[in-house]
């Protein structure tokens, strides 16, 4: 949470959880339904939006990190631009999800729950994702990849980096014809 | 009042105590970590005090009994030892025991269990389990040896006594379970200054007071300076 | 005590059906294709959404009328995407696997010229002239469908779609007669708690029905945590409004007012179908102040678990409810006395409330009559691992395993020998080939070690390491340990270490004696249910599979060749192809280098044994091998570099 990139973002959050929390009585039955709104808006759940839920419910931040630490759903991290879930249920795990799931870490450099330090992936894994006929499974963003095969994670990761290059590409060049218009005028 | 008897005793204790409360209050020891005898709700979380009550298939945790008119208990059999013995070697197994090092050293209740139940203060049964942590916020006043925790509760208890929604909580999961404080720093200072019942409370020297305390008045409790070191005692 | 108002319900409930039917008749009278697609989470994941559009794209290129119908899940996982066709002329047709490219194929050919493309025909869904139905593959015949009747038939979405079909029937019978008549039509049926631990659903009622009070809450537990079974969520995604029903029948019957479904915030399309039958159902007035009519109160709102395996404990569930830690709390008192916000509290799962409504509906005696005496009624299973036919089953109790696993499942693929069947999931129990004739009820599985628990099967084959699942369980329980008690916080993880040893081969000669204790030591002394059963796995495989744990401790060989540390691929040069490179470009840490005699060779230290190569090498070579213990390989030089 120490990340000057990070801490702006949080304070630029601060308002709308103010917001979002007035849709929500003061009870404490409400404190994991508020924690799964601000998730659900901003991707995870900052140490500001944990002091700030503490105030609203008038119960100290230290309940409210208790709580939001002890259940898998939160984030306390915002994850990367794209999420790699990899499944590791029972059918996955028989047919080595495992494997799939090292692969993706050895190619990204991460250990899962963890995210790339440019921010581009994260890699999580989940317990089932109920499509066990098609396991092993992987989930990269929305889309689910079934069968997966060690020989097919470099291929994923190289067609998301090649979308970016050639995004940065047409960038440099819009910006470079707008120099050259520039120039011209 | 209520009639049971204990290990072939008869004993009359009160209403609305738990079975540990009433054999305690006659002197009949059962081991126990995370009781404390204002609970309401104890949590029965430290799985030491079993006992044996006739009609039960299998041991219960004695905090959590109602005595019954005409109850008859059992505290000591191989059953029960085994069970406490396996307990206290798996709290054991998780907890760093540099005694020489510690604050609470020939006045804990490790040491006193250990010696009850011959077990090793490091069990051989066992492999250590490090409880190494990163904590993402550090209390200003408290400083919290997680290697020394057995996550008896008490400190959290006595917070939530304190003030309602306590400072002290339990934070992440199963193995990774700390005690630990979150929120704005300031605000704990002001609050914990001046109650420090946790440091207190600990069994196991795992909550001190952070270094240099200079100006922080030790709450009077009889023998304060070995329950809380006044600087150099951090192991 | 009669409820007041029970002949204005009838009358309300007979308006709605009516109207349903109507509107389903209006629909198939307009004598257009109708094509069915499977859309819960399994048919999605499998592409039911791409097959959706490609069947809207080839209607209007070729100019067609015809209406698509998103249905629930058949639970015939392998064969997803799953398409039924209704073609006017034809009987409806059941299609498997079908592609976006098969959907278009179909279109041109079935719907515009009238040939029905038998090759990817899986089966009629009626007896005729023409087709095979589908009831003529034993998948189908031995199946005993009561609560999955409906589910990959209805819109999940659609109320009318339950209603037309007789739906809330069972709550008016209910209604009809005494609550305390419809807890004694419960305990008569026999039904017993599809949760897993089988406590009679009636007598939990009675309880909570005895505990008095003016407030008392209804519970449904769909915090399904088993990583590899989904028939909870199923039921949610295909047919939300059976528990709906049978959660209203519940609170007539103990006198409840609020009722919450409680669902894992992972299973985002069942609680999205969940909201919008509680929305149709308060709409329909089924639900709310004065249910159709009559005096009856009950408010229904859906609650997201956060995804804490032990919230499937109902102590924990309702902490978890409260805004706490889901860590569980000493039973008695049970929710049944003090529950949620310290109420008298009914939590039943899933199942168990699906099934409310058919026997309300038929009758007790009609459900004590399927399955077996002690377990009656059916039991639904997701069975997964090394079988032909993986998903959702759902058998009459007392059906063998063999059943089960051989005839409804098509048995072991690829020729391979079945080794052992995990039941019950993580606290379930594994067991071998000598039980396959076990019957699948409560007290059969219990006896045997394993237990019902959630309905999660695993069949193994030789290929699966039993010292290797095991510790997959473990690890899965050690991870979902609330950290609350010592046995089940420490203990677990002694537990899963001692297998990590033994897969890694540093097993100890005592660590089989450690496993075995510490394993009845954390059953007997842990809090709550998710301790009690975390040593199962371990304690079942060691009495039935005590040779697998030997090999792993005293060879360090792993007999299956599962465990990594244990085996090692090597290449063998009198198969392998001079100048064939198939393996090379498999391997994704550059393992594979090529020897003097331009063969290929594999650099041990390098290699993460993921079995590329093996796939990668052309069949009729088959010259990667694998060995265990990893000393048997033998070792080939990588040439120097010059």
């Amino acid at each position: 949470m120490s990340h000057p990139s990070i801490v702006s973002e949080e304070e630029e959050s601060r308002e709308e959880i103010i917001g979002l929390l007035q849709g929500f009585s003061k009870g404490r039955e409400n404190l994991i339904p508020i924690l799964q709104t601000i998730q659900k808006r901003h991707s995870y759940v900052s140490g500001l939006a944990m002091k700030l839920v503490a105030e609203h419910l008038e119960i100290s931040s230290s309940e409210v990190y208790g709580v939001a630490t002890f259940y898998n759903q939160f984030r306390f991290h915002p994850p990367g631009r794209h999420q790699i879930r990899i499944c590791l249920g029972t059918a996955c795990h028989v047919v080595g999800g495992d494997i799939i799931l090292e692969n993706f870490e050895r190619k990204l450099g991460i250990r899962e729950g963890q995210t790339t330090p440019d921010r581009e992936f994260s890699i999580e894994r989940v317990a089932c994702v109920g499509c066990c006929a098609l396991a092993p499974v992987a989930i990269v963003d929305e889309a689910t990849h079934g069968h997966m095969a060690p020989s097919r994670v470099e291929g994923i990761i190289l067609g998301f980096q090649i979308e970016k290059e050639r995004l940065e590409r047409e960038k440099q060049a819009e910006n470079s014809e707008e120099k050259e218009l520039g120039e011209n005028l | 009042m209520v009639r049971i008897v204990v290990d072939g005793r008869e004993i009359f204790v009160d209403e609305g105590k738990s079975l540990l409360q009433g054999c305690l209050d006659h002197g009949i020891f059962i081991p126990n970590l995370c009781y404390l005898e204002d609970m309401e709700d104890p949590p029965g979380s430290c799985r030491m005090c079993f006992v044996e009550i006739e009609g039960m298939n299998q041991p219960v945790v004695s905090c959590k009994v109602e005595p019954k008119p005409d109850m008859v208990v059992n505290t000591s059999s191989s059953e029960l030892l085994r069970l406490q013995r396996t307990s206290l070697r798996l709290l054991l197994s998780n907890h760093e025991a540099k005694c020489k090092a510690c604050p609470s050293n020939r006045r804990c209740i490790l040491q006193e269990l250990v010696k009850r139940f011959g077990v090793r203060i490091r069990p051989r049964r066992y492999d250590h389990i490090d409880r190494e942590v990163a904590e993402d916020i550090e209390h200003p006043l408290l400083q919290i040896v997680h290697s020394r925790c057995i996550l008896c509760g008490k400190c959290v208890h006595v917070c939530q006594r304190q003030y309602g929604s306590p400072i002290l909580t339990y934070a992440r999961r199963g193995i990774d379970t700390i005690i630990t404080a979150f929120g704005d720093v300031e605000a704990m200072y002001a609050l914990c200054e001046t109650c420090l019942a946790c440091v207190e409370v600990c069994p196991v020297s795992a909550l001190l007071l952070r270094e240099p305390s200079g100006a922080i008045e030790i709450p009077a409790d009889g023998s304060p300076e070995a329950t809380i070191p006044c600087g150099g005692a951090t192991p | 005590m009669k409820l007041a108002g029970v002949d204005e319900a009838i009358v309300r409930h007979r308006q709605l059906v009516d109207r349903a039917r109507r509107r389903r008749a209006e629909m198939e009278h307009r004598e257009l294709p109708r094509i069915e697609i499977g859309m819960a989470t399994c048919g999605l994941a499998a592409g039911a959404g791409a097959t959706k559009e490609a069947f809207e794209e080839a209607c209007a290129v070729n100019g067609l009328h015809f209406s698509i119908n998103p249905v629930g899940c058949l639970g015939h996982c392998y064969a997803e995407p799953l398409v039924v066709i209704h073609n006017p002329g034809f009987p409806p047709i059941c299609y498997h696997n079908v592609t976006p490219g098969k959907a278009k194929a179909l279109v041109k050919a079935f719907l515009q010229e009238g040939d029905p493309l038998y090759e990817f025909v899986l089966g009629a869904m009626e007896e005729n002239d023409l087709i095979p139905a589908v009831t003529d593959f034993p998948r189908f015949h031995l199946e005993k469908r009561v609560v999955m009747e409906r589910c990959g038939v209805i819109n999940p979405e659609a109320i009318d779609e339950y209603l037309a079909g007789g739906g809330y029937s069972g709550l008016l019978k209910a209604i009809q007669v005494s609550p305390d008549a419809v807890i004694e039509e419960i305990i008569q049926s026999g039904l017993r708690g599809r949760g897993g631990a089988g406590f009679p659903t009636g007598r939990k009622w009675r309880l909570a029905r005895d505990a008095g009070g003016s407030h008392k809450f209804i519970i449904c537990n769909a915090d399904e945590g088993d990583p590899g079974a989904y028939m909870d969520r199923t039921l949610l995604e295909s047919n939300p409004h059976q528990l709906l029903e049978g959660m209203v029948i519940a609170a007539y019957a103990i006198g409840a007012d609020r009722g919450i479904v409680y669902v894992r915030a992972e299973y985002p399309l069942a609680v999205e179908r969940m909201r919008t039958a509680i929305r149709q159902a308060v709409e329909y007035g089924l639900l709310g102040k004065g249910i159709l009519g009559t005096d009856l109160d009950f408010e229904c709102t859906l609650f997201e678990g956060s995804g804490a395996f032990v919230c499937g404990e109902e102590t924990a569930l309702i902490e978890s409810l409260e805004g706490k830690r889901g860590m569980p709390r000493h039973r008695p008192p049970y929710p049944v006395q003090k529950g949620f916000r310290s109420l008298p509290t009914v939590i039943n799962n899933v199942k168990t409330l699906s099934s409310i409504p058919h026997i309300l509906k038929h009758g007790a005696r009609w459900y004590s009559g399927i399955g077996s005496p002690a377990s009656p009624g059916t039991a639904i299973f997701s069975v997964v691992g090394k079988v032909v036919h993986p998903g959702l089953v759902e058998i009459a109790m007392g059906t063998t395993l063999r059943t089960l696993i051989f005839d409804i499942c098509g048995g072991v693929p690829n020729h391979r020998r079945f080794k052992a069947v995990q039941i019950g999931g993580p606290s379930g129990g594994c067991l071998p080939e000598s039980f396959l004739d076990t019957p699948i009820d409560f007290d059969s599985l219990t006896k045997a070690g394993a237990m019902m628990g959630s309905g999660g099967i695993v069949v193994m084959d030789e290929d699966d390491c039993i010292v290797d699942v095991t510790r997959y369980f473990l690890d899965f329980t050690q991870k979902e340990s609330c950290g609350k008690c010592t046995f089940c916080r420490i203990g677990t993880l002694h537990l899963l270490n001692g297998l990590h040893r033994m897969t890694r081969g540093e097993g100890r000669d005592t660590d089989m004696e450690m496993l075995r204790t510490l394993s009845e030591e954390i059953k007997e002394g842990s809090l709550c249910g998710l301790g009690k059963t975390a040593p199962n796995p371990v304690l079942t495989t060691l009495k039935y599979f005590p040779e697998e744990y030997e090999a792993h401790v005293a060879e360090k060989r792993c007999p299956s060749m599962r465990c990594r540390a244990l085996t090692a691929f090597y290449i063998d040069l009198d198969l392998c192809a001079r100048g064939c490179d198939a393996c090379v470009g498999s391997c994704p840490v550059e393992a594979i280098f090529t020897t003097v005699s331009r063969k290929k060779a594999i650099d041990q230290a390098k290699c993460v044994k993921c079995g590329e190569c093996v796939s990668a090498c052309p069949p009729e070579y088959n010259a990667v091998l694998k060995v265990s213990p990893p000393q048997l390989a033998p070792v080939v030089e990588r040439p120097k570099e010059e």
